[in-house]
């Protein structure tokens, strides 16, 4: 090779470096930019829940004097904590419940084979394109005479989230089929019930997807608010977050109450945000490594 | 340890793919037997059945006189290796072999002893904390193997165990099953698609195809005694070489006439011909490549072919030979018995002369491929 050659070869490799540094810039440039947009309505709202000098709302956002007022009067004034009683035990009631449905159904569906399973799969992929609301005033029909709305309204709200959970088996299923069938196999010939192959083999494979089934069903409560509006309709003990606060946002209340809003916002996001990072460091990634000869 | 047997065991996959028939076999208390065939001739299907992990679609299984068509794979108290290892991936070594154990409430102490005595057996004792996929293939094979010691159960199912090797390591594992046998003294059913697996691990070999057995022996009966065409082709490397031929009955005397030569049938094989009072007829004519031997150029038992292909294997040749009507033939001549010029003159486009005795005849019905003598 001579000298010449050397040097375009030397310059091509600084050029594909170059050209890639720069693409890396215009991407991370782009990131920083999506999350700050991201970012800035949460920020928004703890900077608004630790304003004092209003409890409207403002046309400026950093607020003239910082406070716990919003927070105080929270616990002071409403029954903020009942509801958020309520929520929580909604939503520890959903993810139990919900995680324990769709986690056997996608297991049943990825691991057993009966008549009618494509006909149920397909049936329930349809069903679930319906949007379900449409099913409210029978729930609600239905419910009141069972006497499940008004206080009892949690507990209604609990069997209409797990009721039907079972339906979105998708992603589990999903994950279940990629793990080698030959472990089942393995473990029943081991000596282990169907059951216990499911919890003794399949769930601890499965964590991400297990962990990610209790999120999605701790969380359904707290966002909430179509269903929940119509099985507790009035200010009763039954009372969830996203119903009872969004009586302050009403033109009557939102003057008085727009702060108090985000302060309770900020204090719903710590569950959740809790939950989740209690359960994150179970997201291990290639749990599965060396069961089966790649 | 235990007998197992089957009787008309039949597997039927959705409405009329039949993927084993009729299947009848008795396998001895202790006994090393060996299913083997081409890939989709229904072995693998037949173990699993007997594992529990297939239905039986019809006849029965039994284990020890029991008949277990309707137990679970738990209850039928068999072990089983999976081409695949199928190591439970969150489980140390340890605990992956602890498995079955643990599910029994076997005592901890026990769990204990008989987890590193497999180990030591199967050399993995400095493995036991680790997780599988921090092992080779080699290594996930035996803590695989040790799974299925631990258990002490009545039958020991293989299937297709060393497939996943590479070929030196596959040697390897094979010797060392051979030595495992003998450790743990207990019923063995193998299935392998390796004709030399078979051969040198069975005590008997069940030779299938397309869902149906086509032989059981003894590795020597197999070899020296094809029942039919396919067991001839499919046991030994490189495969039989077969062609249409003559058999001649003159004077109470028999030859055979393969590509012109003229070559007398004598000894055993003559009486044996004989015996089942086969006249001139029409045949499959089978000779294995090792059985052939160069002959002199003028004899009229000497076949005369052009060399094509000269595969050096160190201790034999393999020559790919072309005779006159254009059939190939495969001979393995051993390198020992050539001199040097010998071994010079056989280069492409050579002609040898070979010929057979008769004890390496193998005799087959052109229409039924069935062995004529059996």
């Amino acid at each position: 090779m001579n000298n010449k050659e050397n040097k375009t070869i030397q310059k091509r490799g600084l050029g594909a470096k170059a050209s890639r540094r720069l693409g890396n810039t215009v991407v991370y440039v782009l990131l920083i930019l999506m999350t700050v947009i991201w970012m800035f309505p949460f920020f928004g709202i703890v900077l608004e829940s630790f304003r004092v000098e209003t409890t409207g709302q403002v046309s400026y956002m950093w607020p003239k004097q910082f406070g716990l007022d919003n927070y105080t009067r929270l616990f002071k004034e409403t029954d903020f904590l009942i509801w958020f009683r309520n929520t929580g035990i909604m939503g520890v009631a959903t993810a139990v419940f919900q995680t324990f449905f769709i986690l056997s159904m996608s297991y049943v569906l990825s691991r057993l084979r009966f008549k009618g399973r494509k006909a149920l799969m397909n049936l329930m992929l349809i069903l679930g394109m319906f949007p379900g609301f449409l099913t409210m005033i029978l729930i609600y029909k239905v419910f009141a005479d069972l006497g499940l709305t008004m206080n009892m309204a949690p507990v209604g709200l609990i069997i209409v989230y797990c009721a039907s959970s079972g339906m979105g088996y998708y992603v589990s299923k999903g994950f279940f089929d990629t793990i080698p069938k030959s472990l089942d196999e393995a473990a029943r010939v081991d000596g282990a019930t169907r059951f216990q192959v499911f919890y003794k083999v399949i769930m601890p494979l499965s964590k991400p997807i297990v962990i990610y089934t209790i999120l999605m069903g701790f969380m359904a409560p707290w966002g909430d608010f179509m269903l929940a509006s119509y099985l507790i309709h009035e200010n009763s003990a039954g009372m969830s977050v996203a119903v009872g606060m969004f009586e302050w946002l009403s033109k009557t209340n939102v003057n008085t109450h727009y702060t108090m809003f985000c302060a309770a916002g900020v204090i719903v996001a710590i569950p959740v945000t809790l939950v989740f990072l209690m359960l994150q460091k179970y997201y291990v990634e290639g749990v599965t490594g060396g069961a089966v000869k790649g | 340890m235990a007998t197992v047997k089957l009787t008309n065991v039949k597997k039927i996959y959705g409405k009329d793919t039949v993927a084993v028939d009729n299947f009848n076999l008795d396998i001895a208390d202790k006994e090393f037997i060996v299913f083997v065939g081409p890939s989709g001739c229904g072995k693998s299907t037949t173990l699993r059945m007997i594992a529990g992990l297939e239905d039986i679609s019809g006849g029965t299984v039994e284990i020890d006189g029991v008949v277990v068509n309707d137990l679970q794979p738990r209850d039928r108290d068999i072990a089983m290796v999976f081409q695949n290892y199928a190591l439970y991936p969150h489980l140390t070594v340890f605990e992956n072999m602890a498995f079955s154990l643990r599910l029994k409430k076997v005592p901890q102490d026990v769990v204990y002893e008989k987890v590193t005595a497999a180990a030591e057996i199967l050399g993995i004792t400095e493995y036991l904390t680790r997780k599988p996929r921090a092992l080779s293939g080699g290594q996930r094979q035996r803590v695989a193997i040790g799974r299925a010691m631990v258990r002490d159960s009545k039958v020991f199912l293989m299937d297709e165990p060393l497939s996943n090797l590479d070929a030196k390591l596959r040697n390897q594992m094979r010797a060392e099953i051979i030595l495992l046998r003998q450790k743990i003294d207990t019923t063995f059913i193998y299935v392998t698609h390796d004709q030399t697996e078979a051969m040198t691990l069975g005590d008997r070999i069940v030779i299938m195809k397309d869902g149906f057995i086509q032989q059981v022996g003894t590795p020597t009966e197999v070899f020296d005694m094809p029942d039919n065409l396919f067991v001839a082709e499919f046991i030994g490397a490189p495969k039989m070489n077969t062609f249409k031929t003559d058999l001649i009955c003159e004077n109470g005397r028999y030859y055979v006439t393969p590509y012109g030569a003229k070559i007398e049938v004598s000894g055993a094989k003559a009486e044996m011909l004989k015996a089942k009072n086969i006249g001139s007829r029409e045949i499959i004519l089978g000779v294995r490549p090792e059985h052939f031997v160069m002959a002199d150029k003028n004899s009229n038992e000497a076949i005369a072919c052009t060399i094509r292909v000269n595969e050096m294997m160190g201790s034999e040749l393999h020559l790919h030979v072309e005779e006159a009507n254009g059939d190939r033939l495969i001979v393995r001549i051993p390198t020992i018995t050539l001199s040097d010029e010998q071994r010079k003159s056989l280069v492409f486009g050579a002609t040898i002369y070979v010929t057979f005795e008769s004890k390496v005849m193998h005799f087959f019905d052109p229409e039924t491929e069935k062995n004529l003598l059996v």
